[in-house]
């Protein structure tokens, strides 16, 4: 009889108030269809479902490095390398993310990717509202993770996007130097990025000497007189 | 060094610790030996040093004070104290690591070296943590192709002249150089004048930064997805040690292992990139069988479709027992294991009872010959200061890791070269004595060589004063190695083995190194896929009887060699054929024999990796797995040294081991041949023969292997050959091959398969002279059988009255033209 004894923890508790006041058991927020659709507003550095960002151009960010699968303690990234097209490149320089591929089914949403990661091409976004029926969909390939051409991260069906979510997925911060450019060293900045351009610095960071100031809010576009610094970043760029 | 009384070490001091170096030795290499690593990048092992990078600066004290001095420049000497780690040195090493990376990109996460760079792993050991240098870096175009293979990016040259210290001094290729000055100093080929050398590879292996990538690895992975296992290589008969490095069950690149006694780390590039064909998509993953345009099964059907194992098998076996032993043939064997090729060996021999069976295809030399002489290695055929007599083929176009060796042997080690071959070869630049006979008088120049009159008159074409010097170094007292093989295609093995025999006898010691260049063609023929010879080198006649024990069948008479069953196929008394990975319409030196018996026979077998030539007529094709990479086993090398083969991935689709396709075929031809793995095998094989006892120990998987010596046969006496005269107009034919030709392995490595040169009919100026054209004109070469169109190219290479052409190009069949019996062959040479 001793696990009834449980489950009679589990009903005392569920309307039981702590000190404080607070319900101890919450509904969760969201669930489609239910009264409360609305999730709970997440932590800042929540990790979520990862995005491949491009530059402001459209070119992707990934070279193929494969560092982010080198440093995966779950082993779920699996990237390989291609020459780029010298007259059509994918990537700025020589070699572009053939194959990316992220398996969620063992995915430990850790972030030591996006650490890895020399040119801020893997982020992760804070949505964690996934669900997948079949190992198929749980292994998202570039064609899920990439960004469209608006910069966004895609929607799948079985992944529950709010309004706003979308919004901000992508640029770590960028605190070490691009490319070997010692301009850059100790300065604290966002890079650019397709859909967001610049982004407005948080406290403790800098835009001084890393790129030309940004204009405005981060939704601005921020002209083309950006790509000749932001080239210059990624030294042995293609003729974008 | 003079070796009188010499000490035998010398005691110096490193950090303190007293250590013992040999005397002469180098600073790096006395620490490196006692455990005190010095950084370098310049520096290796089996290059002379040169003390380019800096990076190995060290505090030496030779009794005047420490002073930094790089440590692969100063030999120690007694007393010498040595600091790696004193504040000095870790200032020098800082301050150089600062200075290579002034204008070495940081694209590490794009370059191919990134993860196993020297240059990272010691900036990270031994370099600042932090950069100072704010400018532009030096800019160069990125990649630039200097040859086929090999794509260089200056950026990242850190100018250590690793490559081209390797072209110039170890390949003898010197394509690229140092060019420029001051910052401007680059590595680079001159325009037009691509690094098209056979070892192009090895540049890539050494270099310690990402600037000279292969184009086959290119992007392909990086290191720390690669798994590796240290195996051989099975390409040719020298049997370099590899490491098989795979990724996600994909072969993606082979590197050089350093074996002291074979390859010393060197590949030719033919070996390095051999890897492409495992995974090239005419790879077979299952068996086919005759069939029609349906897929249908169909005995008559005009093309090859897939069917099951059973099937194949199945038509094999019933062909096999209907035919019976005296009309089967076997061909080939080289691309086997050992073990694979000891299972065939049982399966012939043991069960269906037929002697027909060998492994070369006419191109190589009597099996008695090879395993009855006196047998050197290759550390023997190199020892300083002998002499080498070159009996065989161009070592640089057949056996490119031994032309290595050789070619050091004699730079390096002082050693006499006397070449005894029909025209030049790639280390007749370095021989000391060049005797080119004409084609099929190579006996009577051996017999010249060891009489104890000098000549005089000119025997085959040589002129006797050349005679009388190379007799002179062969009688120097030095140890004599005679490095033997089939010197030309286009000639008869008899005046070599005539040749070779007059050696043996005439200079006592005298050792020989086998020079057949296929693959584990010398393991082949120690487990008796040779007629005439059972596993263990040892012969029918003397061993018949321990073998009738062993084995359910055995074969009461010798049987037919390779010509002898073509020729037997074309005129209907074989009526089945196995070829065991062999191209006959490729590789036989007579095309058209070739052709008819593969046209004639009622049922021919393949069994290889590809559809091959030989293989599309083929009634039955079994898919064998590679013995490079895709299965475990051993190789035997030209010396008979036993390494092990170590499968890294699987075999395509249900392709299987060679030896689990002959215990198949024997349990439906009603027996069994009782093989249930390599390592039983290997058991098997030990028993029945003592010397290959070390096998089953094991104890051949290290990296050097295990020596196999002695055996029973002994070579059969041989009456001398006859050479019919050449008329006036005629040329004798000299066939060689080139390192890049139509074989199989390499025609299926996209890398490769393009660089088969083709050929050209050579002549000598004046030779070329009175024919009266222009270089590069069409002309016909007529020989007995057949003729060809091909252009013509003076070459002071090939001796007068003699026509060099290469064997098996895309653009003329030269195989037409020769005759497997024949003693030599003549052409006419004629404008169009």
């Amino acid at each position: 009889m001793g696990y009834l004894n449980g489950f009679a923890v589990t009903f005392r508790k569920l309307f039981h108030n702590t000190p404080t006041g607070a319900i101890v058991t919450t509904e969760y927020g969201g669930g489609r269809g239910r009264k409360h659709d609305e999730k709970r507003p997440k932590a800042d550095r929540v990790h979520g479902r990862h995005v491949l960002n491009r530059y402001e151009d459209g070119m992707e960010k990934c070279i193929g490095c494969e560092l982010c699968a080198g440093v995966c303690p779950a082993k779920c990234i699996y990237v390989r390398g291609a020459d780029n097209d010298p007259e059509n490149p994918t990537s700025p320089g020589e070699r572009f993310g053939f194959i990316y591929e992220i398996n969620y089914l063992r995915c430990i949403h850790c972030d030591l990717c996006v650490e890895a990661c020399p040119t801020e091409a893997i982020t992760e976004s804070k949505l964690f509202e996934f669900s997948f029926t079949n190992r198929q969909d749980a292994i998202y390939t570039k064609a899920e993770l990439l960004v469209g051409d608006d910069g966004m991260p895609k929607h799948l069906p079985w992944e529950d996007w709010r309004p706003g979510e979308d919004l901000m997925t992508s640029a770590w911060m960028r605190a070490t130097s691009p490319s070997g450019d010692a301009d850059y060293v100790g300065k604290v900045a966002w890079s650019g990025e397709l859909g967001y351009g610049l982004r407005a610095p948080e406290s403790g960071q800098t835009t001084e000497g890393a790129w030309p100031p940004p204009a405005g809010a981060s939704h601005d576009d921020h002209g083309h007189d950006d790509h000749d610094d932001h080239d210059h970043g990624h030294a042995h760029g293609g003729n974008h | 060094m003079s070796d009188t009384a010499a000490p035998t070490t010398v005691a110096i001091t490193v950090n303190g610790v007293a250590v013992e170096a040999k005397p002469g030795e180098l600073v790096i290499d006395a620490c490196e030996r006692n455990g005190v690593y010095i950084p370098r990048f310049c520096y290796h092992s089996r290059m002379r040093a040169v003390g380019m990078c800096r990076m190995c600066l060290v505090e030496i004290d030779g009794g005047r004070g420490p002073a930094l001095q790089p440590s692969c420049m100063v030999s120690v000497s007694p007393d010498m104290k040595v600091f790696t780690e004193s504040p000095v040195t870790k200032k020098a090493q800082d301050g150089i690591l600062e200075f290579l990376l002034i204008n070495h990109p940081l694209d590490c996460p794009v370059c191919d070296k990134g993860g196993e760079c020297p240059l990272q792993d010691q900036t990270m050991a031994y370099g600042p943590g932090e950069s100072r240098f704010v400018e532009e870096k030096r800019h160069f175009e990125k990649p630039i192709p200097i040859s086929d293979l090999v794509y260089l990016d200056r950026e990242r040259c850190i100018l250590c002249d690793r490559c081209t210290r390797f072209a110039k001094e170890v390949a003898g290729d010197p394509l690229i150089h140092f060019q420029g000055r001051g910052n401007l100093t680059e590595v680079n080929t001159f325009p037009d004048d691509p690094f098209s050398s056979y070892f192009s590879g090895n540049t890539v292996q050494i270099c310690p930064v990402g600037a000279l990538t292969a184009k086959p690895y290119r992007f392909k992975a990086r290191p720390w997805d690669l798994e590796e296992v240290e195996s051989t290589s099975v390409v040719d008969s020298v049997g370099s040690r590899i490491s098989v490095q795979s990724s996600r069950d994909r072969v993606l690149r082979f590197v050089g292992v350093d074996s002291d006694p074979v390859n010393w780390g060197w590949l030719t590039d033919k070996e390095r990139f051999s890897f492409e064909a495992l995974d090239h998509e005419g790879r077979l993953g299952g068996p086919l069988m005759r069939g029609n345009a349906l897929g249908k099964l169909d005995a008559k059907g005009d093309q090859l479709v897939r069917a099951t194992w059973a099937q194949a098998l199945g038509a094999a076996a019933s062909a096999l027992t209907e035919a019976g032993p005296s009309r089967v043939g076997v061909l080939g064997g080289a691309r086997l294991t050992n073990e694979a090729a000891y299972a065939w060996a049982k399966l012939t021999k043991g069960v269906l009872g037929t002697d027909n069976v060998d492994a070369q295809l006419a191109d190589g030399l009597p099996a008695d010959v090879v395993l009855g002489l006196p047998r050197a290695t290759i550390d023997e055929a190199c020892t300083p200061g002998g002499v080498i007599v070159l009996l065989g083929p161009d070592p640089k176009e057949e056996l490119g890791a031994l032309y290595l060796r050789l070619r050091h042997a004699v730079i390096e080690d002082r050693a006499t070269l006397i070449e005894l071959t029909p025209r030049s070869t790639g280390l007749s630049k370095f021989a000391a004595h060049r005797l080119h006979p004409r084609p099929g008088e190579v006996g009577e120049l051996a017999t010249a060589l060891v009489a104890d009159v000098a000549p005089t008159r000119a025997i085959a074409g040589v002129e006797p004063a050349a005679i009388a010097a190379a007799t002179a170094a062969l009688r120097s007292g030095k140890p004599v190695t005679v490095i033997l093989g089939r010197t030309s295609l286009a000639e008869g093995t008899d005046a070599i083995v005539e040749a070779a025999l007059t050696l043996r006898d005439g200079f006592p010691g005298v050792k020989f190194l086998s020079a057949l260049r296929r693959g584990n063609v010398h393991g082949a023929l120690d487990m008796g896929l040779s007629p005439g010879l059972l596993p263990g080198r040892t012969t029918l006649a003397a061993s018949r009887a321990a073998f009738v024990d062993a084995w359910p069948n055995v074969p009461t008479a010798t049987g037919l060699d390779a010509t002898g069953i073509l020729e037997a196929a074309a005129s209907g008394r074989i009526t089945t054929l196995v070829l065991l990975g062999a191209d006959p319409l490729r590789d036989f030196p007579d095309a058209a024999l070739a052709k008819k018996a593969l046209e004639t026979v009622e049922m021919l077998i393949a069994v290889d990796l590809f559809v091959t030539d030989s293989g599309r007529l083929a009634d039955v094709v079994l898919a064998a797995a590679a013995s490079s990479s895709e299965v475990d086993g051993s190789f035997t090398n030209l010396e008979g040294r036993v390494t092990a083969v170590r499968q890294k991935v699987t075999p395509p689709g249900t392709a299987r081991a060679d030896w689990m396709i002959a215990a198949e075929l024997a349990t439906r031809l009603g027996g069994d041949l009782g093989l249930e793995s390599v390592e039983q095998i290997r058991a098997e094989l030990a028993a029945l023969s003592r010397i290959h006892e070390p096998l089953a120990t094991g104890a051949f998987g290290d990296r050097d292997g295990v020596l196999i010596t002695g055996g029973s046969v002994t070579v059969a006496p041989r009456e001398r050959a006859v050479v019919p005269k050449s008329d006036a107009y005629s040329y004798r034919l000299i066939a060689t091959r080139s390192m890049y030709d139509l074989g199989t392995v390499l025609q299926h490595s996209s890398s490769s398969a393009h660089l088969a040169p083709g050929t050209a009919v050579l002549l000598h100026p004046l030779d070329f002279d009175q024919l009266g054209v222009e270089a590069g004109a069409r002309v016909k070469v007529s020989a007995a059988k057949a003729s060809l169109h091909t252009i013509v190219h003076p070459d002071a290479g090939v001796p007068r009255g003699s026509a060099a052409m290469l064997f098996n190009q895309p653009d003329a069949d030269v195989g037409g033209l020769l005759d497997a019996r024949a003693a030599a062959i003549d052409v006419r040479v004629e404008r169009v």
